[in-house]
């Protein structure tokens, strides 16, 4: 079980590198930093926006794999990420907003899992019953909004609650806004303004959970092991919340890796819409001032958010499945 | 009047007490007595279940009526749609929801369709249990075997400690032979091999002592020697219970040895009813002289053409007015096409009953199934006469290897071994004739077939069509002849065809590889469908539109397409009803006989291939045993392999039954990735265990070579065949 | 985006769960659906009209059974023919200004509104409209071509190749595509930028998808009547013409048309973020962010948009709905009361 996970880790932390290292590449070949220069009138002397490039190693006349590999030889040595175009370093500017995109990313996964998850079974338990017919339009419709149309009803609908109780109950910008010490008011404050950009990132990963895992205990629950639990003498709901169940996660795990790869992106739409100042908004300013270093460096961490879902997924399996386990 | 409204309240006053005698009657009967035999524990009157499906309602059980006393052996027989499994799913109250189940099932007298499903798992697995087909799937894959098995007894008694679960539970895992229980219960499903599996059902079924155990094709999914031990797994599992068995097959071998009584079941309904000895030799019902005349016999030699019943089972949407065997029974008159016959007790003998209006006549004319049934005269063979040796070899296998890497799993899959799933096989096949490859899964038999119709040069040894050897070097044409010459036939029609295609493509398929013309492909498939007795106005339809006895007759159409002189038949009626089966197998005797056609022939049925086949190969684990002409191996076999094969395979005969002496092979196949030194059936040799130290030192070091067998045409891989 | 993945997962999961069907299963889906042919063709059936004009009709009728699908359909038609001839209804086009109306709410002159730069609200939803159906339908029809080559092709060979395959493809997946797509479309502004917008989506959007494509071609690849086809010595290239492609073809076809939905979706969110569409140009998602900043003061600029785009994600999703119902055999989300 052990050597099978170190296996795994192994074998991600190697794809890791890999996709890391492509995204350099490709950032390097579409990102234009020279044109922040350029497009001023009158732009700076050429040569000293060579001498700005050089300095964040992001001039495109040094060739690419010399710049890869500084831009290697600096991470691993040093874990310097580089600087942007206007000379601030990557690091710490990612650094100082990183948890407050890991808090959104973990919550929103963590409520998606649980409650698609939930809905699957109740549907799945009551097949063409008028509960399941209800969820699965419900689902349907939330299936087809964009995620940025989502962010911007749920922030009108905020505020027209937030008027028609005359007082302030939802914040739709921002993460905090209070200054005291009292840690309830903190707290209180802190659930005022995260609830609703986790409501809207945890919607899509809920959806999607709740229609896969209907399927899948829909597919176990007219297996023959659920008869046979029957048959020993189990009533229906007991064989499948005892049997049918535990065997059609097995397959939902493997959805977890995939599923973080879209709360990741939900994030950056949402900490737009609301305004919260975490790695999504810092990717598109990174994205829109030609910030290679910085754009590549939230690709990595994308990636580790995505490993961290598949390793998390592969022990969640091989706990659930015994055939894993003792293979 | 006065005095009528008078006694009437008096009667309902007397009444309502009752109720609770009435359930104390029925405490009382819970500690039953087992010596009382005059007691039903399980009634079933006039059961009927219908399900709404797409096409229409679907009646799958018609009126169903039996009595069930502790320790008797009931045996359910009928094709696929008879309605035998519905049954058994209503008394354990398991149909899906949208069934519609009437009549009464009563257990103790407690009636049963009423209840609850809350109410119904009380008695499931505590009185009435239950054994399904398919072991591989019957066991949840994520538990272990001890967790399953405790889940039922703890579910019955919840009190119960750990220890004496477990204590139980190794004590039942040893009675149905599993070895080293104890270590096996921390084990998982997928651990075990099938026969395993289905053994521990048994043990969790018999967990409770029931008074009634539901065997539902308990063996059909597990191989003949298998089979065989399950079998005496579930006869002693019922001694030890004392329990009533329902045993549920559409294998009239099997039931012959077990059953006590038997209900023979035919769209929905019981058309016969009788003791065990009733129905095998003296039948009434058509039907039920059909379904034993269409079987081959594996104990006696090949005597006469299979009588095969006409048609195809009874559609259960739109059933036909009256009886609904009338359109395939050739007794049928003008009365049985009007109006369904009720089950009635057969005139002259004690117990049986029949559904048919003829069965005065039947009786008292004392009609068999050759008086019934039309038996159709062969044909004779082009090459009858010819003696073997001088027919030319189409096929000739020398030596064929093929092995299968086994990898680690993982990103970097290194390769950890090989399976050796054909190894050495010689034979060959001549004109005219058929070879039959028998063997249990994993035996190599498939494979050596897909070998050699790969027409690729082999992992080693040599393989020679017609005089052609494959190999690398052949051009396209070359290996587009040898496609036309050499054909395959594959067991399941269902899948071998596609749905997507109407007959007349999948026909014209092999016919456009050979660039014929439009008209040329429209008179071929014109013969063929008339060679494979379809009417070929039905070109146009969808291979489902079909039953899977003539779709089976349209793969073979195809294979026949361009006249090969070699047909691989993969298990081709093995996944057809009975009643089917003999028309398919007259079918493929009479083609071979008409065009002189060879086939090669896989079966795991040696009553089928003792019938058709007049030479034969037993493989074991990728080898040849034993090889020679058929009815040689099956009269004296050689390898004890062999024999105890022969010997495990039931026969529709109840007296034979019950006086054979099985041999019931120990242990299981071993697994196709251990590395054997010696002779591969070593390890499960009855014959070795009888030998001195020495000799089986040798069994265990050389591996056997197939030898000449002293001066006859056999060959046989055993060191010590001649003690056998 | 979110979205985009989510939609994926649901479909990829549904895919490889039906992969998990025996063709048995298939088989007897099919003799449903043959059931039915009888059922429809059973009044005016002579002998010999089974060919497989029938089996469209019944695919047809079949989706024209289900009133959702139905709606779906009229929706789009209403939409495209809304993005097509809807300016030569409107008073303006969407690149004039009206400097006398900036920000008014809707009226008769503009019938929905004006954004705050004076912009005609109708005019700019219609152009939008257009814009975000034709990057979505492209880069879909794209994605699947791209996936059902790469996918079915690694499924052909073995060993080595696919192993190294099935690495590079789950490797391609750890970096979220929303961000690569938007890297590759920073580069280019202008009128031009849409192309490149649906060249990302493309090159990022085939590969869940592409996995999903392998797993079929591989379990079709050892059903028996293709293995029977080749025994016949039919070759390689009329096997697949024949046996696999109109199996796999019914997959792409509904795959297709849910794939719009994502990538429609994920472009209004690029855009939405300044990082897909930009101005000149407009789309669905640009309008989006417009409405962003004035959603107390103009809300109009954000409903509208928002509106028509949720008409045809809806909308296009309950096409593929009904198509899945419609021709997939292995489909049994039919809701029938079985």
């Amino acid at each position: 079980m052990l050597k099978y996970i170190v296996k795994r880790i192994v074998n991600y932390v190697v794809m890791l590198f890999v996709a890391v290292s492509m995204t350099y590449f490709l950032a390097s070949a579409f990102m234009d930093p020279r044109s922040n220069y350029m497009d001023r009138h009158p732009h700076p002397p050429v040569a000293s926006i060579n001498h700005s490039l050089d300095l964040a190693n992001i001039n495109d006349q040094t060739p690419i794999l010399v710049r890869y590999f500084r831009w290697l030889k600096a991470i691993f040595t040093r874990w310097d990420w580089g600087l942007a175009p206007d000379q601030s370093p990557v690091g710490p500017a990612i650094a100082s907003r990183i948890w407050t995109s890991v808090e959104l990313v973990t919550l929103a996964t963590i409520i998606g899992i649980v409650a698609g998850v939930s809905i699957g079974v109740y549907t799945a338990i009551r097949q063409y019953k008028w509960q399941d017919r209800t969820l699965n339009i419900i689902a349907t419709f939330f299936l087809v909004i964009p995620p940025a149309v989502l962010g911007l009803f749920v922030v009108l609908i905020a505020i027209a609650i937030n008027n028609g109780v005359g007082t302030r109950i939802f914040y739709v910008t921002g993460l905090s806004s209070y200054q005291g010490s009292n840690p309830f008011l903190w707290l209180l404050d802190f659930l005022q303004h995260i609830i609703l950009p986790t409501i809207v990132m945890a919607i899509p990963g809920t959806v999607s959970y709740h229609l896969t895992q209907r399927t899948y205990l829909l597919d176990s629950m007219n297996s023959d092991y659920v008869r046979t639990a029957r048959a020993k003498g189990l009533t229906l709901n007991q064989a499948i919340r005892k049997h049918a169940l535990r065997t059609s996660l097995i397959p939902t795990t493997v959805n977890i890796a995939f599923s973080i790869t879209g709360v990741f992106t939900g994030a950056v739409i949402t900490e737009t819409v609301f305004a919260v100042n975490g790695l999504g908004r810092y990717f598109v300013t990174a994205i829109n001032g030609n910030d290679i270093n910085g754009s590549v460096c939230i690709a990595a961490f994308g990636g580790v958010c995505t490993l961290t879902g598949a390793l998390l997924a592969d022990i969640l399996a091989a706990w659930l499945d015994p055939r894993i386990r003792l293979s | 009047m006065n005095m009528f409204r008078k006694t009437k309240p008096a009667a309902d006053a007397a009444q309502t007490p009752a109720v609770p005698v009435a359930s104390e009657t029925l405490a009382s009967k819970s500690t039953y007595d087992p010596n009382d035999k005059s007691a039903p524990v399980l009634e079933v009157k006039d059961l009927r279940v219908s399900f709404a499906s797409e096409a229409g309602t679907v009646h799958a059980v018609r009126g169903m009526n039996f009595q069930l006393h502790r320790g008797e052996t009931l045996g359910i027989i009928g094709e696929s749609g008879s309605g035998k499994s519905v049954t058994s799913m209503s008394i354990m109250g398991l149909l899906d929801s949208n069934a519609k189940v009437e009549g009464s099932i009563t257990y103790h007298g407690e009636e049963l369709l009423t209840k609850s499903d809350a109410e119904m798992s009380k008695i499931r697995g505590k009185g009435i249990a239950m054994v399904f087909q398919d072991p591989l799937s019957a066991l949840t894959p994520v538990f272990s075997i001890g967790e399953q098995m405790a889940e039922a007894l703890t579910i019955h008694n919840p009190k119960m400690s750990a220890e004496d679960v477990r204590k139980r539970s190794i004590e039942l895992l040893t009675l149905v032979g599993i070895p080293n229980a104890e270590e096996r219960l921390k084990s998982y499903p997928h651990q075990f091999s099938g026969g395993m599996r289905q053994r521990v059902v048994i043990a969790m079924a018999i967990a409770n002592d029931p008074d009634v155990i539901i065997a539902d094709e308990p063996t059909t999914a597990l191989d003949v020697t298998i089979q065989a031990q399950v079998l005496d797994v579930l006869k002693k599992a019922q001694q030890e219970t004392g329990a009533a068995l329902i045993f549920i097959t559409h294998d009239l071998g099997v039931i012959a040895g077990i059953a006590d009584e038997i209900i023979i079941m035919y769209a929905g309904r019981p058309v016969e009813k009788g003791s065990v000895d009733d129905i095998f030799y003296r039948p009434v019902m058509p039907y039920t002289m059909g379904l034993l005349g269409a079987v081959p016999r594996p104990d006696k030699s090949k005597s006469s053409r299979l009588v095969p019943i006409p048609g195809s089972p009874t559609n259960l949407v739109n059933l036909p007015k009256g009886c609904p065997f009338a359109p395939r029974c050739p007794m049928a008159e003008d009365k049985c096409r009007t109006a369904e016959p009720d089950l009635l007790p057969v005139v002259g003998r004690d117990g049986q009953v029949a559904a048919c209006y003829r069965s005065g006549e039947i009786v008292s004319k004392n009609l068999t199934f050759r008086d019934v049934y039309q038996v159709g005269e062969g044909i004779k063979s082009k090459f009858d006469g010819v003696p073997r040796e001088d027919r030319a070899v189409v096929l000739d296998v020398k030596d064929l290897k093929k092995t299968f890497p086994l990898t680690s799993g993982g990103f970097l899959r290194r390769k950890i071994g090989v399976v050796k799933a054909v190894d050495d096989v010689t034979l060959d096949v001549r004109e005219g004739e058929t070879v039959a490859l028998v063997g249990e899964s994993g035996s190599g038999k498939s494979t050596t077939l897909l070998e050699i119709m790969d027409l690729k040069k082999p992992e080693s040894g040599s393989i020679t069509l017609f005089g052609q050897k494959v190999g690398e070097k052949m051009s396209r044409q070359t290996k587009r002849d040898l496609h036309s010459h050499v054909q395959y036939v594959f067991q399941d029609p269902m899948s071998s065809l596609d749905p997507r295609l109407p007959v007349y493509d999948i026909l014209a398929e092999p016919l456009k590889v050979l660039h014929k013309s439009k008209a040329e492909i429209n008179t071929r498939i014109d013969e063929l469908m008339k060679l494979v007795e379809l009417n070929p106005d039905q070109v146009d339809r969808f291979p489902t539109q079909f039953s899977g006895g003539q779709r089976q007759r349209i793969a073979i159409a195809r294979a026949l397409a361009v006249n090969p002189q070699l047909i691989l038949l993969d298990e081709p009626v093995s996944a057809l009803d009975v009643s089917i089966q003999a028309g398919v197998i007259n079918l493929l005797e009479d083609l071979q006989n008409k065009l002189g056609v060879a086939y090669l022939f896989v079966a795991h049925n040696l009553s089928v291939i003792r019938h058709i086949s007049s030479r034969v190969a037993v493989m074991y684990l990728g080898r040849i045993v034993e090889l020679g002409p058929t009815d040689d191996i099956f009269d004296h076999p050689l390898h004890p392999y062999t024999e105890a094969l022969l010997s495990a395979m039931p026969a529709p005969d109840p007296q034979y039954e019950r006086t054979h002496n099985r041999i019931v092979l120990q242990g299981e196949l071993p697994s196709p990735t251990e590395k054997i030194e010696g002779c591969p059936f070593a390890s499960r040799c009855p014959l070795r265990l009888t030998l001195s130290e020495e000799q089986r030192r040798m069994c265990d070091t050389q591996p056997p070579k197939l030898h000449q067998w002293s001066g006859e045409d056999r060959q046989v891989a055993c060191h010590f065949a001649a003690m056998a | 985006m979110a979205n985009d993945n989510a939609n994926n997962a649901t479909k990829s999961e549904t895919a490889e769960a039906q992969l998990d069907l025996d063709p048995q299963d298939a088989a007897v889906a099919d003799a449903v659906l043959d059931e039915e042919a009888k059922a429809i063709d059973g009044n005016n059936k002579a002998e010999g009209e089974f060919k497989r004009t029938g089996r469209m009709t019944l695919y047809v009728r079949r989706f024209f059974r289900r009133p959702s699908a139905v709606v779906g359909l009229v929706m789009l038609i209403l939409l495209v023919i809304f993005a097509l001839v809807g300016s030569k209804f409107g008073k303006w086009h969407y690149e004039d200004l009206d400097f006398l109306s900036l920000g008014t709410a809707p009226n008769a002159d503009h019938w929905f509104g004006t954004t705050g730069g004076g912009s005609d609200m109708y005019a700019m939803v219609v152009r939008g409209l257009g814009r975000s159906l034709a990057i979505g339908i492209i880069s879909s029809i794209g994605t699947t071509i791209l996936a059902a080559i790469i996918g079915t092709s690694i499924a052909f060979f073995q060993g080595w190749v696919e192993r190294i395959g099935m690495w590079i493809l789950d490797m391609l997946l750890v970096v979220p595509s929303f961000l690569l797509i938007a890297m590759i479309v920073r580069s280019s502004a202008g009128m031009s930028g849409w192309l490149w917008l649906i060249f990302g989506l493309v090159a990022f959007g085939w590969i869940g998808y592409a996995r999903v494509l392998r797993t079929l071609t591989m379990s079709l690849r050892e059903l028996d009547y293709v293995r029977a086809a080749k025994f016949m010595g039919v070759g390689s290239f009329r096997i697949i013409l024949r046996h696999l492609v109109p199996n796999l073809g019914s997959v792409l076809i509904i795959n297709t048309v849910l794939g719009v939905v994502g990538a429609v979706s994920s472009e209004t969110s690029l855009s939405f973020l300044g990082l897909g569409i930009k101005a000149p140009d407009t789309s669905l998602g640009t309008l989006l962010n417009d409405g962003q900043s004035v959603v107390l003061t103009a809300p109009w600029v954000l409903i509208f948009p928002s509106i028509v785009l949720i008409m045809v994600t809806f909308s296009v999703q309950l096409i593929g709905d009904g198509l899945r119902d419609a021709i997939d055999p292995y489909s049994r989300s039919g809701g029938k009361a079985k």
